[in-house]
Protein backbone atom coordinates (compact mmCIF):
# COMPACT_ATOMS: atom_id res chain seq x y z
CA UNK A 1 0.00 0.00 0.00
CA UNK A 2 0.79 3.82 -0.67
CA UNK A 3 0.03 5.87 1.82
CA UNK A 4 -0.11 9.50 1.57
CA UNK A 5 -0.32 12.31 4.71
CA UNK A 6 -1.79 15.53 4.51
CA UNK A 7 2.20 17.24 4.73
CA UNK A 8 2.52 15.26 1.24
CA UNK A 9 5.08 12.87 2.42
CA UNK A 10 4.37 9.38 1.45
CA UNK A 11 4.89 6.14 2.53
CA UNK A 12 5.06 2.57 0.97
CA UNK A 13 3.80 -0.05 3.96
CA UNK A 14 2.36 -4.19 3.41
CA UNK A 15 -0.33 -4.84 1.81
CA UNK A 16 -1.65 -6.93 4.71
CA UNK A 17 -5.75 -5.65 5.71
CA UNK A 18 -6.51 -3.15 8.27
CA UNK A 19 -8.55 -0.58 8.92
CA UNK A 20 -8.60 3.41 8.11
CA UNK A 21 -9.11 3.68 11.89
CA UNK A 22 -5.97 1.80 12.80
CA UNK A 23 -4.03 3.68 9.95
CA UNK A 24 -4.29 7.03 11.18
CA UNK A 25 -4.44 6.83 14.64
CA UNK A 26 -1.06 4.90 13.99
CA UNK A 27 0.13 8.42 12.28
CA UNK A 28 -1.21 10.12 15.40
CA UNK A 29 -4.08 11.34 13.38
CA UNK A 30 -7.62 12.10 14.57
CA UNK A 31 -10.00 10.72 12.15
CA UNK A 32 -12.26 13.61 12.80
CA UNK A 33 -9.73 15.92 11.12
CA UNK A 34 -9.34 14.32 7.83
CA UNK A 35 -10.53 13.12 4.81
CA UNK A 36 -9.34 9.74 3.58
CA UNK A 37 -9.54 8.60 -0.13
CA UNK A 38 -8.51 5.23 -1.73
CA UNK A 39 -7.64 4.96 -5.44
CA UNK A 40 -9.34 8.37 -5.40
CA UNK A 41 -12.32 7.35 -3.96
CA UNK A 42 -13.82 8.56 -0.64
CA UNK A 43 -14.21 6.03 1.81
CA UNK A 44 -15.06 6.13 5.26
CA UNK A 45 -12.94 5.41 8.63
CA UNK A 46 -14.07 1.83 8.82
CA UNK A 47 -13.23 0.44 5.60
CA UNK A 48 -10.64 -2.02 5.44
CA UNK A 49 -7.31 -1.29 3.15
CA UNK A 50 -5.29 -3.54 1.40
CA UNK A 51 -2.96 -4.93 -1.02
CA UNK A 52 -1.51 -2.19 -3.69
CA UNK A 53 -4.24 0.35 -2.70
CA UNK A 54 -3.22 4.26 -2.68
CA UNK A 55 -4.49 5.78 -0.15
CA UNK A 56 -4.51 9.35 0.53
CA UNK A 57 -4.98 11.36 3.72
CA UNK A 58 -6.63 15.02 3.46
CA UNK A 59 -6.68 17.78 5.86
CA UNK A 60 -10.11 18.98 7.11
CA UNK A 61 -9.66 22.50 5.94
CA UNK A 62 -10.87 24.95 8.64
CA UNK A 63 -12.91 28.42 8.53
CA UNK A 64 -14.84 30.35 6.21
CA UNK B 1 -11.36 -13.25 -7.61
CA UNK B 2 -13.43 -10.25 -9.40
CA UNK B 3 -11.48 -8.07 -7.63
CA UNK B 4 -13.84 -4.90 -8.45
CA UNK B 5 -16.52 -7.08 -6.44
CA UNK B 6 -13.28 -7.60 -3.64
CA UNK B 7 -12.52 -3.77 -3.11
CA UNK B 8 -16.13 -3.17 -2.97
CA UNK B 9 -16.82 -5.40 0.00
CA UNK B 10 -14.22 -3.77 2.58
CA UNK B 11 -16.18 -0.78 2.41
CA UNK B 12 -19.47 -0.85 4.05
CA UNK B 13 -22.31 0.00 2.49
CA UNK B 14 -25.09 3.22 2.89
CA UNK B 15 -27.82 2.24 5.50
CA UNK B 16 -30.11 3.59 3.12
CA UNK B 17 -29.07 2.22 -0.02
CA UNK B 18 -26.52 -0.33 -1.40
CA UNK B 19 -23.69 2.36 -2.48
CA UNK B 20 -20.67 2.42 -0.91
CA UNK B 21 -20.44 4.45 2.23
CA UNK B 22 -18.23 7.34 1.83
CA UNK B 23 -18.53 8.73 5.20
CA UNK B 24 -19.11 6.97 8.24
CA UNK B 25 -20.83 8.90 11.72
CA UNK B 26 -19.61 7.24 14.79
CA UNK B 27 -22.51 9.01 17.48
CA UNK B 28 -25.56 7.82 15.02
CA UNK B 29 -23.35 4.70 13.82
CA UNK B 30 -24.27 5.17 10.74
CA UNK B 31 -22.86 4.52 7.22
CA UNK B 32 -23.50 7.32 4.14
CA UNK B 33 -23.01 7.69 0.70
CA UNK B 34 -22.19 10.53 -1.09
CA UNK B 35 -25.87 11.08 -2.07
CA UNK B 36 -27.36 10.52 1.11
CA UNK B 37 -24.79 11.96 2.80
CA UNK B 38 -25.58 15.54 0.56
CA UNK B 39 -29.30 14.64 1.25
CA UNK B 40 -28.99 13.80 5.24
CA UNK B 41 -26.88 17.86 5.41
CA UNK B 42 -29.50 19.53 3.68
CA UNK B 43 -32.17 17.61 5.58
CA UNK B 44 -30.64 19.00 8.45
CA UNK B 45 -29.77 22.46 7.21
CA UNK B 46 -33.84 22.91 6.05
CA UNK B 47 -34.73 21.76 9.53
CA UNK B 48 -32.81 24.03 11.55
CA UNK B 49 -33.64 26.72 9.19
CA UNK B 50 -37.56 25.80 9.34
CA UNK B 51 -37.67 24.73 13.32
CA UNK B 52 -35.56 28.03 14.65
CA UNK B 53 -37.62 30.91 12.06
CA UNK B 54 -34.71 31.35 10.48
CA UNK B 55 -36.44 32.37 6.89
CA UNK B 56 -39.30 34.53 6.35
CA UNK B 57 -41.33 35.22 3.23
CA UNK B 58 -40.15 38.47 2.08
CA UNK B 59 -36.49 38.14 3.48
CA UNK B 60 -33.35 39.55 1.85
CA UNK B 61 -30.88 37.26 3.31
CA UNK B 62 -27.28 38.11 2.94
CA UNK B 63 -24.71 35.58 3.07
CA UNK B 64 -21.81 36.28 4.60
CA UNK B 65 -19.45 34.59 2.08
CA UNK B 66 -15.27 34.14 2.35
CA UNK B 67 -14.95 32.15 -0.13
CA UNK B 68 -14.00 29.20 1.96
CA UNK B 69 -15.76 26.21 2.04
CA UNK B 70 -18.36 26.71 5.01
CA UNK B 71 -19.72 29.81 3.46
CA UNK B 72 -19.92 28.30 -0.57
CA UNK B 73 -21.49 25.50 0.93
CA UNK B 74 -23.70 27.53 3.08
CA UNK B 75 -24.64 29.76 -0.01
CA UNK B 76 -25.14 26.50 -2.46
CA UNK B 77 -27.64 24.94 0.08
CA UNK B 78 -29.60 27.77 0.69
CA UNK B 79 -29.50 28.82 -3.04
CA UNK B 80 -31.29 25.19 -3.25
CA UNK B 81 -33.51 25.37 -0.81
CA UNK B 82 -34.71 28.83 0.06
CA UNK B 83 -36.48 29.55 -3.20
CA UNK B 84 -38.37 26.09 -3.07
CA UNK B 85 -40.10 27.21 0.04
CA UNK B 86 -40.41 30.89 1.20
CA UNK B 87 -40.81 34.09 -1.05
CA UNK B 88 -37.16 35.14 -0.13
CA UNK B 89 -34.14 36.58 -1.50
CA UNK B 90 -30.27 35.33 -1.26
CA UNK B 91 -27.68 37.82 -2.08
CA UNK B 92 -24.12 36.83 -1.19
CA UNK B 93 -21.60 39.83 0.93
CA UNK B 94 -17.67 39.25 1.08
CA UNK B 95 -15.44 41.20 3.21
CA UNK B 96 -11.83 41.51 1.72
CA UNK B 97 -9.92 42.02 4.62
CA UNK B 98 -6.40 42.51 2.98
CA UNK B 99 -4.67 39.47 3.59
CA UNK B 100 -1.68 39.04 0.98
CA UNK B 101 -0.94 35.63 -0.52
CA UNK B 102 -4.67 33.93 1.02
CA UNK B 103 -7.28 36.33 0.10
CA UNK B 104 -7.15 36.81 -3.45
CA UNK B 105 -7.64 33.00 -4.61
CA UNK B 106 -10.75 32.54 -1.92
CA UNK B 107 -11.88 35.66 -3.20
CA UNK B 108 -11.67 34.57 -6.74
CA UNK B 109 -13.39 31.24 -5.80
CA UNK B 110 -16.42 33.25 -4.61
CA UNK B 111 -16.99 35.25 -7.58
CA UNK B 112 -17.01 32.30 -9.72
CA UNK B 113 -19.63 30.58 -7.17
CA UNK B 114 -22.08 33.29 -7.23
CA UNK B 115 -21.45 33.50 -10.94
CA UNK B 116 -22.67 29.81 -10.96
CA UNK B 117 -25.43 30.12 -8.74
CA UNK B 118 -26.43 33.71 -10.42
CA UNK B 119 -26.83 35.74 -7.40
CA UNK B 120 -25.99 39.22 -6.53
CA UNK B 121 -22.54 39.70 -4.94
CA UNK B 122 -21.13 42.88 -2.93
CA UNK B 123 -17.29 42.56 -2.15
CA UNK B 124 -16.61 45.09 0.50
CA UNK B 125 -13.33 45.62 1.88
CA UNK B 126 -11.42 47.13 5.10
CA UNK B 127 -9.22 49.14 2.42
CA UNK B 128 -12.33 51.03 1.97
CA UNK B 129 -13.99 50.59 4.56
CA UNK B 130 -11.45 51.55 7.40
CA UNK B 131 -8.55 53.09 5.31
CA UNK B 132 -6.31 50.43 5.51
CA UNK B 133 -6.09 46.52 4.93
CA UNK B 134 -6.03 44.22 7.58
CA UNK B 135 -2.09 43.09 7.22
CA UNK B 136 -0.86 47.08 7.22
CA UNK B 137 -3.90 47.76 10.35
CA UNK B 138 -2.44 45.09 12.74
CA UNK B 139 1.36 45.96 11.97
CA UNK B 140 3.14 44.72 14.71
CA UNK B 141 0.06 43.13 16.35
CA UNK B 142 -0.21 39.44 14.65
CA UNK B 143 -1.03 37.74 18.10
CA UNK B 144 -4.17 39.21 18.33
CA UNK B 145 -5.03 39.12 14.90
CA UNK B 146 -8.14 36.75 14.52
CA UNK B 147 -9.83 39.00 17.37
CA UNK B 148 -9.18 42.45 15.84
CA UNK B 149 -10.04 40.51 12.38
CA UNK B 150 -13.42 38.95 13.70
CA UNK B 151 -14.53 42.54 15.50
CA UNK B 152 -14.05 44.21 11.91
CA UNK B 153 -15.45 41.60 9.80
CA UNK B 154 -18.48 41.74 11.99
CA UNK B 155 -18.92 45.29 11.28
CA UNK B 156 -18.07 45.44 7.96
CA UNK B 157 -21.13 42.48 7.00
CA UNK B 158 -22.82 44.98 8.88
CA UNK B 159 -22.63 48.14 6.92
CA UNK B 160 -22.82 46.37 4.10
CA UNK B 161 -26.05 43.93 4.98
CA UNK B 162 -27.92 47.28 6.41
CA UNK B 163 -26.91 49.13 2.34
CA UNK B 164 -28.38 46.80 1.09
CA UNK B 165 -31.50 46.92 3.54
CA UNK B 166 -31.41 42.77 4.07
CA UNK B 167 -33.04 41.71 6.74
CA UNK B 168 -30.35 38.79 7.95
CA UNK B 169 -26.96 37.86 7.72
CA UNK B 170 -26.28 34.86 7.49
CA UNK B 171 -22.94 32.99 8.37
CA UNK B 172 -20.94 29.53 7.89
CA UNK B 173 -20.74 29.04 11.56
CA UNK B 174 -21.00 24.76 12.09
CA UNK B 175 -21.10 22.73 14.88
CA UNK B 176 -17.28 22.43 15.47
CA UNK B 177 -17.14 25.69 15.49
CA UNK B 178 -19.91 26.38 17.85
CA UNK B 179 -18.47 24.27 20.42
CA UNK B 180 -15.08 25.37 20.44
CA UNK B 181 -16.76 28.99 20.90
CA UNK B 182 -18.11 27.39 24.06
CA UNK B 183 -14.74 26.05 25.17
CA UNK B 184 -12.60 28.71 24.50
CA UNK B 185 -15.13 31.49 26.13
CA UNK B 186 -15.26 28.91 29.73
CA UNK B 187 -11.05 28.29 29.50
CA UNK B 188 -10.90 32.43 29.15
CA UNK B 189 -13.42 32.56 32.13
CA UNK B 190 -15.82 34.67 29.81
CA UNK B 191 -19.28 34.42 31.49
CA UNK B 192 -20.53 37.53 30.22
CA UNK B 193 -19.72 35.82 26.24
CA UNK B 194 -21.31 32.64 27.56
CA UNK B 195 -24.01 34.00 28.87
CA UNK B 196 -24.42 36.31 26.05
CA UNK B 197 -28.03 35.76 24.33
CA UNK B 198 -27.95 36.65 20.61
CA UNK B 199 -31.22 37.33 20.28
CA UNK B 200 -31.18 39.95 22.69
CA UNK B 201 -28.58 42.07 20.39
CA UNK B 202 -31.96 41.66 17.78
CA UNK B 203 -33.89 43.85 19.45
CA UNK B 204 -31.09 46.48 20.05
CA UNK B 205 -30.98 47.72 16.78
CA UNK B 206 -28.52 45.02 15.45
CA UNK B 207 -29.58 42.92 11.93
CA UNK B 208 -30.24 39.46 12.57
CA UNK B 209 -27.89 36.59 12.13
CA UNK B 210 -28.66 32.95 11.28
CA UNK B 211 -26.27 30.12 11.57
CA UNK B 212 -27.83 27.28 9.23
CA UNK B 213 -25.13 24.87 9.30
CA UNK B 214 -25.31 24.84 13.16
CA UNK B 215 -26.02 21.45 12.94
CA UNK B 216 -23.35 20.06 10.54
CA UNK B 217 -20.07 19.37 11.50
CA UNK B 218 -16.82 20.52 9.43
CA UNK B 219 -15.87 17.09 8.03
CA UNK B 220 -19.63 16.56 6.77
CA UNK B 221 -19.29 20.01 4.99
CA UNK B 222 -15.91 19.21 3.93
CA UNK B 223 -17.46 15.90 2.05
CA UNK B 224 -20.37 17.83 0.67
CA UNK B 225 -18.04 20.51 -0.65
CA UNK B 226 -15.76 17.53 -2.24
CA UNK B 227 -18.62 15.68 -3.52
CA UNK B 228 -20.78 18.89 -5.57
CA UNK B 229 -17.35 20.62 -6.68
CA UNK B 230 -17.88 23.77 -4.52
CA UNK B 231 -14.71 24.93 -3.26
CA UNK B 232 -11.15 23.40 -4.70
CA UNK B 233 -8.46 23.02 -2.68
CA UNK B 234 -7.61 26.54 -0.93
CA UNK B 235 -5.38 28.20 1.32
CA UNK B 236 -5.71 28.55 4.75
CA UNK B 237 -5.40 32.05 6.50
CA UNK B 238 -2.20 32.44 7.48
CA UNK B 239 -3.05 33.94 10.91
CA UNK B 240 -5.15 31.32 11.76
CA UNK B 241 -1.79 28.76 13.59
CA UNK B 242 -1.23 31.96 16.34
CA UNK B 243 -4.79 31.66 17.53
CA UNK B 244 -6.07 30.16 20.44
CA UNK B 245 -8.87 28.62 18.51
CA UNK B 246 -6.32 26.16 16.53
CA UNK B 247 -5.20 25.13 19.81
CA UNK B 248 -9.20 24.57 21.27
CA UNK B 249 -9.90 22.61 18.18
CA UNK B 250 -7.82 20.01 18.52
CA UNK B 251 -8.82 19.34 22.04
CA UNK B 252 -12.36 19.74 20.77
CA UNK B 253 -11.97 17.22 18.04
CA UNK B 254 -10.10 14.85 20.66
CA UNK B 255 -12.98 14.74 22.92
CA UNK B 256 -15.38 14.32 19.86
CA UNK B 257 -13.56 11.33 18.44
CA UNK B 258 -13.77 9.76 22.13
CA UNK B 259 -16.76 10.62 23.52
CA UNK B 260 -19.00 11.19 20.27
CA UNK B 261 -21.91 13.60 20.45
CA UNK B 262 -19.62 15.94 23.23
CA UNK B 263 -19.68 19.09 20.85
CA UNK B 264 -23.57 18.70 20.62
CA UNK B 265 -23.50 18.55 24.64
CA UNK B 266 -21.51 21.34 25.21
CA UNK B 267 -23.43 23.26 22.91
CA UNK B 268 -27.01 22.15 24.61
CA UNK B 269 -25.55 22.86 27.80
CA UNK B 270 -23.96 26.62 26.86
CA UNK B 271 -27.87 26.87 25.80
CA UNK B 272 -29.53 26.04 29.22
CA UNK B 273 -26.86 27.85 31.39
CA UNK B 274 -27.70 30.85 29.13
CA UNK B 275 -31.63 30.22 29.40
CA UNK B 276 -31.38 30.05 33.21
CA UNK B 277 -29.03 32.78 33.32
CA UNK B 278 -31.46 34.95 31.79
CA UNK B 279 -33.57 34.42 34.70
CA UNK B 280 -30.80 35.41 37.45
CA UNK B 281 -28.61 38.41 35.60
CA UNK B 282 -29.92 41.93 35.69
CA UNK B 283 -30.91 42.85 32.05
CA UNK B 284 -28.31 44.75 29.87
CA UNK B 285 -29.07 48.28 30.33
CA UNK B 286 -30.66 51.06 27.49
CA UNK B 287 -29.15 50.87 23.90
CA UNK B 288 -26.59 53.38 23.50
CA UNK B 289 -25.37 54.02 20.22
CA UNK B 290 -21.66 54.63 19.14
CA UNK B 291 -19.99 58.23 19.82
CA UNK B 292 -17.78 57.37 16.42
CA UNK B 293 -20.14 55.80 13.95
CA UNK B 294 -23.70 55.59 15.55
CA UNK B 295 -23.81 51.56 15.69
CA UNK B 296 -25.87 50.24 18.72
CA UNK B 297 -23.47 49.14 21.20
CA UNK B 298 -22.85 48.49 25.03
CA UNK B 299 -20.26 51.46 25.96
CA UNK B 300 -19.52 54.55 24.28
CA UNK B 301 -18.48 53.11 21.40
CA UNK B 302 -18.65 50.21 19.61
CA UNK B 303 -16.04 47.64 19.77
CA UNK B 304 -14.75 48.29 16.08
CA UNK B 305 -14.06 51.59 16.83
CA UNK B 306 -12.76 51.71 19.74
CA UNK B 307 -10.76 48.57 18.30
CA UNK B 308 -9.49 50.87 15.51
CA UNK B 309 -8.70 54.24 17.41
CA UNK B 310 -5.89 51.45 19.47
CA UNK B 311 -4.65 50.25 15.88
CA UNK B 312 -4.66 53.64 14.78
CA UNK B 313 -2.17 55.13 17.38
ZN1 LIG C 1 -27.06 5.77 0.01
ZN1 LIG D 1 -18.61 52.50 16.10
Amino acid sequence: MRLQLPDGTTCDMSGEPTTVTTLLTGCNINPLEVIVTRNGRLIPEDATISGSDDIRVYLVAHGG
Amino acid sequence: MDTATGKRDCIPSCDSCDEPAVYFNPGLQRHLCERHLCLDVEHRVIESVTSHGMVHDGDLVAVGLSGGKDSSVLLSILCCIVPERWDAEIVAITVDEGIAGYREETIQSAVSLTQQLGIQHHIVTFQSLFGKTLDSLLGSYPLRACTACGILRKKAFSDAAREIAATSIATGHNLDDAAQSVLMNYLRGDFERLLRDSSSMEDRGFIRRIKPLHEVNEKEITLYSMINGITGHLPECPYATTAFRAEVRTLQAAIEYQHPGASHRIIQGQESLSEQAKKTVRPCGAVRYCATCGDPCSGPVCQACGLLAGLKK
